[in-house]
Protein backbone atom coordinates (compact mmCIF):
# COMPACT_ATOMS: atom_id res chain seq x y z
CA UNK A 1 0.00 0.00 0.00
CA UNK A 2 2.79 2.51 1.33
CA UNK A 3 4.58 1.48 -1.80
CA UNK A 4 1.93 2.44 -4.42
CA UNK A 5 0.98 5.28 -2.61
CA UNK A 6 4.70 6.47 -3.31
CA UNK A 7 4.16 5.71 -6.33
CA UNK A 8 1.72 8.00 -6.87
CA UNK A 9 2.91 10.55 -5.67
CA UNK A 10 6.24 10.41 -7.71
CA UNK A 11 3.84 10.00 -10.50
CA UNK A 12 2.17 12.89 -9.72
CA UNK A 13 5.00 14.84 -8.96
CA UNK A 14 6.45 14.92 -12.31
CA UNK A 15 2.89 15.38 -14.09
CA UNK A 16 2.84 18.48 -11.99
CA UNK A 17 6.61 19.75 -12.90
CA UNK A 18 6.73 22.65 -14.89
CA UNK A 19 6.70 22.10 -18.61
CA UNK A 20 10.05 23.65 -18.89
CA UNK A 21 11.90 21.55 -16.84
CA UNK A 22 13.77 18.26 -17.69
CA UNK A 23 15.05 15.08 -15.86
CA UNK A 24 17.44 14.85 -18.80
CA UNK A 25 18.48 16.18 -22.24
CA UNK A 26 18.57 13.90 -24.66
CA UNK A 27 22.16 14.69 -26.06
CA UNK A 28 25.07 13.56 -24.08
CA UNK A 29 26.56 16.72 -22.17
CA UNK A 30 30.20 15.70 -22.12
CA UNK A 31 30.33 15.08 -25.70
CA UNK A 32 28.72 18.20 -25.91
CA UNK A 33 31.41 20.01 -24.25
CA UNK A 34 33.79 18.34 -27.10
CA UNK A 35 31.58 20.21 -29.95
CA UNK A 36 31.32 23.62 -28.11
CA UNK A 37 35.14 23.24 -27.92
CA UNK A 38 35.87 22.38 -31.27
CA UNK A 39 33.27 24.97 -32.86
CA UNK A 40 32.25 27.55 -30.29
CA UNK A 41 35.19 28.26 -28.44
CA UNK A 42 36.40 30.76 -30.78
CA UNK A 43 33.80 33.04 -30.39
CA UNK A 44 32.50 32.07 -27.10
CA UNK A 45 32.91 31.74 -23.25
CA UNK A 46 30.98 29.54 -20.80
CA UNK A 47 32.26 31.82 -18.13
CA UNK A 48 29.73 34.35 -16.56
CA UNK A 49 30.75 38.27 -17.70
CA UNK A 50 33.19 37.61 -20.07
CA UNK A 51 32.01 38.00 -23.68
CA UNK A 52 34.31 37.70 -26.26
CA UNK A 53 33.50 38.01 -29.84
CA UNK A 54 29.94 36.23 -29.42
CA UNK A 55 28.32 36.98 -25.55
CA UNK A 56 29.19 34.57 -22.71
CA UNK A 57 26.86 31.54 -23.01
CA UNK A 58 26.90 30.89 -19.29
CA UNK A 59 23.20 30.76 -18.04
CA UNK A 60 22.32 30.21 -21.94
CA UNK A 61 19.47 28.10 -21.42
CA UNK A 62 16.42 29.45 -20.44
CA UNK A 63 17.56 33.37 -21.12
CA UNK A 64 16.32 35.80 -23.57
CA UNK A 65 17.73 36.66 -26.97
CA UNK A 66 19.76 39.97 -26.64
CA UNK A 67 19.95 40.00 -22.63
CA UNK A 68 24.23 39.09 -21.65
CA UNK A 69 24.91 42.64 -20.23
CA UNK A 70 27.58 44.25 -21.69
CA UNK A 71 27.72 42.98 -24.85
CA UNK A 72 26.71 44.83 -28.19
CA UNK A 73 24.13 42.57 -29.85
CA UNK A 74 22.83 42.71 -33.73
CA UNK A 75 19.38 45.05 -33.53
CA UNK A 76 17.99 41.75 -35.01
CA UNK A 77 19.23 39.49 -32.21
CA UNK A 78 17.89 42.35 -30.01
CA UNK A 79 14.52 42.21 -31.10
CA UNK A 80 14.35 38.55 -31.76
CA UNK A 81 12.01 38.34 -28.36
CA UNK A 82 13.24 34.29 -27.92
CA UNK A 83 13.78 32.33 -25.13
CA UNK A 84 16.68 30.11 -25.65
CA UNK A 85 15.67 26.16 -24.84
CA UNK A 86 16.19 22.90 -26.68
CA UNK A 87 13.82 23.95 -29.34
CA UNK A 88 14.90 27.49 -30.04
CA UNK A 89 18.59 26.09 -29.84
CA UNK A 90 18.10 23.14 -32.16
CA UNK A 91 16.73 25.31 -34.70
CA UNK A 92 19.41 27.67 -34.11
CA UNK A 93 21.93 26.30 -34.36
CA UNK A 94 21.27 24.46 -37.57
CA UNK A 95 21.07 28.07 -39.40
CA UNK A 96 21.08 30.67 -37.32
CA UNK A 97 20.80 33.66 -40.03
CA UNK A 98 17.82 31.90 -41.08
CA UNK A 99 16.02 31.89 -37.84
CA UNK A 100 17.27 35.21 -37.20
CA UNK A 101 17.72 37.12 -40.10
CA UNK A 102 19.86 39.73 -39.31
CA UNK A 103 22.21 38.13 -36.99
CA UNK A 104 26.05 39.04 -36.53
CA UNK A 105 26.96 35.09 -35.73
CA UNK A 106 29.28 34.36 -39.11
CA UNK A 107 28.17 30.58 -38.63
CA UNK A 108 26.99 28.64 -40.97
CA UNK A 109 25.03 26.13 -38.66
CA UNK A 110 25.96 22.19 -37.25
CA UNK A 111 23.84 20.04 -39.44
CA UNK A 112 24.43 17.15 -37.81
CA UNK A 113 21.84 16.32 -35.41
CA UNK A 114 23.51 14.26 -32.75
CA UNK A 115 25.85 17.18 -32.15
CA UNK A 116 23.53 19.48 -32.07
CA UNK A 117 21.69 17.81 -29.19
CA UNK A 118 25.15 16.67 -27.36
CA UNK A 119 26.08 20.42 -27.43
CA UNK A 120 22.60 21.95 -26.52
CA UNK A 121 22.76 19.12 -23.67
CA UNK A 122 26.81 20.74 -22.13
CA UNK A 123 25.24 24.28 -22.57
CA UNK A 124 22.18 23.46 -20.03
CA UNK A 125 25.18 22.44 -17.92
CA UNK A 126 26.22 25.98 -17.90
CA UNK A 127 24.43 27.48 -14.64
CA UNK B 1 76.74 49.11 -82.52
CA UNK B 2 76.46 52.98 -83.55
CA UNK B 3 79.77 53.07 -85.23
CA UNK B 4 79.21 49.66 -87.44
CA UNK B 5 76.07 50.55 -88.52
CA UNK B 6 77.50 54.06 -89.76
CA UNK B 7 79.83 52.21 -92.30
CA UNK B 8 77.19 50.96 -94.69
CA UNK B 9 74.28 52.95 -96.16
CA UNK B 10 71.31 51.21 -96.82
CA UNK B 11 71.96 48.01 -95.03
CA UNK B 12 72.57 50.12 -91.94
CA UNK B 13 69.60 51.71 -92.43
CA UNK B 14 67.78 48.45 -92.29
CA UNK B 15 69.57 47.22 -89.20
CA UNK B 16 69.11 49.89 -87.92
CA UNK B 17 65.54 49.99 -87.62
CA UNK B 18 65.65 46.24 -86.96
CA UNK B 19 67.86 46.87 -83.81
CA UNK B 20 66.15 49.67 -82.97
CA UNK B 21 62.77 47.66 -82.90
CA UNK B 22 63.91 44.79 -81.21
CA UNK B 23 65.75 47.16 -78.76
CA UNK B 24 62.34 48.53 -78.15
CA UNK B 25 60.72 45.69 -77.75
CA UNK B 26 62.76 44.32 -74.76
CA UNK B 27 63.06 47.65 -72.99
CA UNK B 28 59.12 48.56 -73.40
CA UNK B 29 57.07 47.42 -70.19
CA UNK B 30 55.33 44.04 -71.06
CA UNK B 31 51.09 45.37 -71.02
CA UNK B 32 48.34 43.15 -70.88
CA UNK B 33 46.60 42.09 -73.44
CA UNK B 34 43.42 43.56 -72.28
CA UNK B 35 44.85 46.71 -71.16
CA UNK B 36 42.62 48.15 -68.00
CA UNK B 37 40.06 49.96 -69.27
CA UNK B 38 37.73 50.90 -65.96
CA UNK B 39 38.82 53.10 -63.59
CA UNK B 40 40.40 51.81 -60.67
CA UNK B 41 39.24 53.62 -57.72
CA UNK B 42 41.60 53.23 -54.62
CA UNK B 43 40.79 52.14 -51.09
CA UNK B 44 41.55 53.89 -47.53
CA UNK B 45 45.31 53.71 -47.36
CA UNK B 46 44.83 52.20 -43.88
CA UNK B 47 42.47 49.34 -45.47
CA UNK B 48 45.09 48.59 -47.93
CA UNK B 49 48.04 48.25 -45.47
CA UNK B 50 45.66 45.88 -43.60
CA UNK B 51 44.83 43.75 -46.12
CA UNK B 52 47.94 43.67 -47.72
CA UNK B 53 49.55 42.52 -43.76
CA UNK B 54 46.97 39.91 -43.56
CA UNK B 55 47.67 38.15 -46.77
CA UNK B 56 51.21 38.47 -45.73
CA UNK B 57 50.53 36.64 -42.59
CA UNK B 58 48.64 34.18 -43.97
CA UNK B 59 51.39 33.42 -46.39
CA UNK B 60 53.88 32.70 -43.52
CA UNK B 61 51.15 30.79 -41.85
CA UNK B 62 51.14 28.55 -44.79
CA UNK B 63 54.61 27.40 -45.15
CA UNK B 64 54.19 25.93 -41.49
CA UNK B 65 53.77 22.10 -40.94
CA UNK B 66 50.83 20.82 -41.12
CA UNK B 67 47.95 20.99 -40.00
CA UNK B 68 48.70 24.96 -39.27
CA UNK B 69 50.23 25.36 -43.18
CA UNK B 70 46.94 23.90 -44.93
CA UNK B 71 44.51 25.38 -42.62
CA UNK B 72 46.57 28.86 -43.44
CA UNK B 73 46.47 28.12 -46.80
CA UNK B 74 42.52 27.48 -46.83
CA UNK B 75 41.93 30.71 -45.00
CA UNK B 76 44.14 32.27 -47.42
CA UNK B 77 42.49 31.25 -50.49
CA UNK B 78 38.93 32.34 -49.18
CA UNK B 79 40.33 35.92 -48.13
CA UNK B 80 42.09 36.59 -51.80
CA UNK B 81 38.72 36.01 -53.17
CA UNK B 82 37.02 38.14 -50.76
CA UNK B 83 39.94 40.86 -50.52
CA UNK B 84 39.59 41.18 -54.34
CA UNK B 85 35.48 42.18 -54.15
CA UNK B 86 36.63 44.58 -51.30
CA UNK B 87 39.38 46.20 -53.81
CA UNK B 88 37.19 45.91 -56.88
CA UNK B 89 33.26 47.63 -55.39
CA UNK B 90 33.02 47.33 -51.24
CA UNK B 91 35.64 49.65 -50.11
CA UNK B 92 36.42 52.15 -52.69
CA UNK B 93 33.40 54.24 -51.39
CA UNK B 94 34.95 54.93 -48.40
CA UNK B 95 37.19 56.87 -49.48
CA UNK B 96 33.97 59.40 -49.76
CA UNK B 97 33.89 59.53 -45.89
CA UNK B 98 36.18 62.47 -45.15
CA UNK B 99 34.03 64.93 -47.48
CA UNK B 100 30.90 63.12 -46.72
CA UNK B 101 31.73 63.83 -42.88
CA UNK B 102 32.32 68.06 -43.92
CA UNK B 103 29.59 68.27 -46.18
CA UNK B 104 30.93 68.13 -48.85
CA UNK B 105 29.14 66.62 -51.75
CA UNK B 106 29.63 66.84 -55.54
CA UNK B 107 27.82 64.77 -58.92
CA UNK B 108 31.13 63.82 -59.45
CA UNK B 109 30.65 61.25 -56.32
CA UNK B 110 27.89 59.30 -58.27
CA UNK B 111 31.29 56.52 -59.17
CA UNK B 112 30.38 55.30 -55.92
CA UNK B 113 26.44 54.54 -56.38
CA UNK B 114 26.57 51.52 -58.47
CA UNK B 115 29.38 50.55 -56.17
CA UNK B 116 27.15 50.49 -52.90
CA UNK B 117 24.05 49.22 -54.54
CA UNK B 118 25.76 45.95 -55.57
CA UNK B 119 27.37 45.49 -52.13
CA UNK B 120 23.57 45.93 -50.72
CA UNK B 121 22.14 43.37 -53.15
CA UNK B 122 24.72 41.05 -52.26
CA UNK B 123 24.96 41.64 -48.78
CA UNK B 124 23.53 37.57 -47.78
CA UNK B 125 26.46 35.93 -50.53
CA UNK B 126 28.82 38.20 -48.52
CA UNK B 127 27.89 37.61 -45.58
CA UNK B 128 28.11 33.48 -46.07
CA UNK B 129 31.18 34.28 -47.69
CA UNK B 130 32.09 36.05 -43.89
CA UNK B 131 30.60 32.67 -42.42
CA UNK B 132 33.04 30.45 -44.48
CA UNK B 133 35.99 32.21 -43.50
CA UNK B 134 35.03 32.20 -39.60
CA UNK B 135 34.80 28.47 -40.27
CA UNK B 136 38.19 28.08 -42.00
CA UNK B 137 39.52 30.60 -39.48
CA UNK B 138 38.21 28.18 -36.11
CA UNK B 139 39.84 25.23 -38.01
CA UNK B 140 43.32 27.09 -38.12
CA UNK B 141 42.48 28.14 -34.39
CA UNK B 142 41.83 24.54 -33.59
CA UNK B 143 45.39 23.60 -35.39
CA UNK B 144 47.18 25.72 -33.64
CA UNK B 145 45.98 24.83 -30.77
CA UNK B 146 46.74 21.30 -31.46
CA UNK B 147 50.43 21.79 -32.52
CA UNK B 148 50.83 23.84 -29.85
CA UNK B 149 51.81 27.36 -32.59
CA UNK B 150 51.03 30.34 -30.69
CA UNK B 151 50.95 32.64 -33.49
CA UNK B 152 48.52 30.25 -35.53
CA UNK B 153 45.94 30.67 -32.95
CA UNK B 154 46.08 34.36 -31.94
CA UNK B 155 46.13 34.96 -35.52
CA UNK B 156 42.72 33.30 -35.93
CA UNK B 157 41.06 34.92 -33.00
CA UNK B 158 42.49 38.33 -34.08
CA UNK B 159 41.26 37.95 -37.58
CA UNK B 160 38.14 36.58 -36.51
CA UNK B 161 37.76 39.72 -34.64
CA UNK B 162 38.26 42.14 -37.76
CA UNK B 163 35.79 39.75 -39.40
CA UNK B 164 32.99 41.20 -37.48
CA UNK B 165 34.31 44.62 -37.80
CA UNK B 166 32.77 44.00 -41.50
CA UNK B 167 29.01 43.23 -40.12
CA UNK B 168 29.22 45.56 -37.34
CA UNK B 169 31.29 48.72 -38.62
CA UNK B 170 31.60 48.46 -42.55
CA UNK B 171 28.46 47.20 -43.76
CA UNK B 172 26.13 49.91 -41.86
CA UNK B 173 28.38 52.51 -42.86
CA UNK B 174 28.29 51.85 -46.50
CA UNK B 175 24.57 51.87 -46.55
CA UNK B 176 24.66 55.40 -44.63
CA UNK B 177 27.08 56.62 -47.39
CA UNK B 178 24.47 55.68 -50.15
CA UNK B 179 21.57 56.65 -48.37
CA UNK B 180 23.24 60.16 -48.10
CA UNK B 181 24.39 59.88 -51.69
CA UNK B 182 20.77 59.28 -52.82
CA UNK B 183 19.67 62.13 -50.82
CA UNK B 184 21.97 64.75 -51.73
CA UNK B 185 23.20 64.19 -55.29
CA UNK B 186 21.26 65.98 -58.09
CA UNK B 187 17.96 63.86 -58.61
CA UNK B 188 19.74 61.73 -61.85
CA UNK B 189 21.54 60.07 -59.61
Amino acid sequence: MLRRLSVIAVAGGLFLMPAGMRLAWAGDASAGKTVFTNVCSICHSVQPGQNKIGPSLFGLVGRKTGSVPGYSYSPANEAANLTWDEATLDKYLQGPRAMIPGTKMTYGGLKDATKRADLIAYLATLK
Amino acid sequence: MKHKIARNGVSCARDAFLIGGLAAAILAPIRPVAAQTAIQHPLPHALEIQQKETQEQLEVLSKHKAPVGPAAAHVLGLYRQHAEQERAYILPPLTLLPYLAEGKINPAMAWALPMLERTRAEKEAIFNQHTEIADALNALSQAGIASHDRFAKEFAESALADDLNDLEILEPTLALIEETLHAKLPAAH
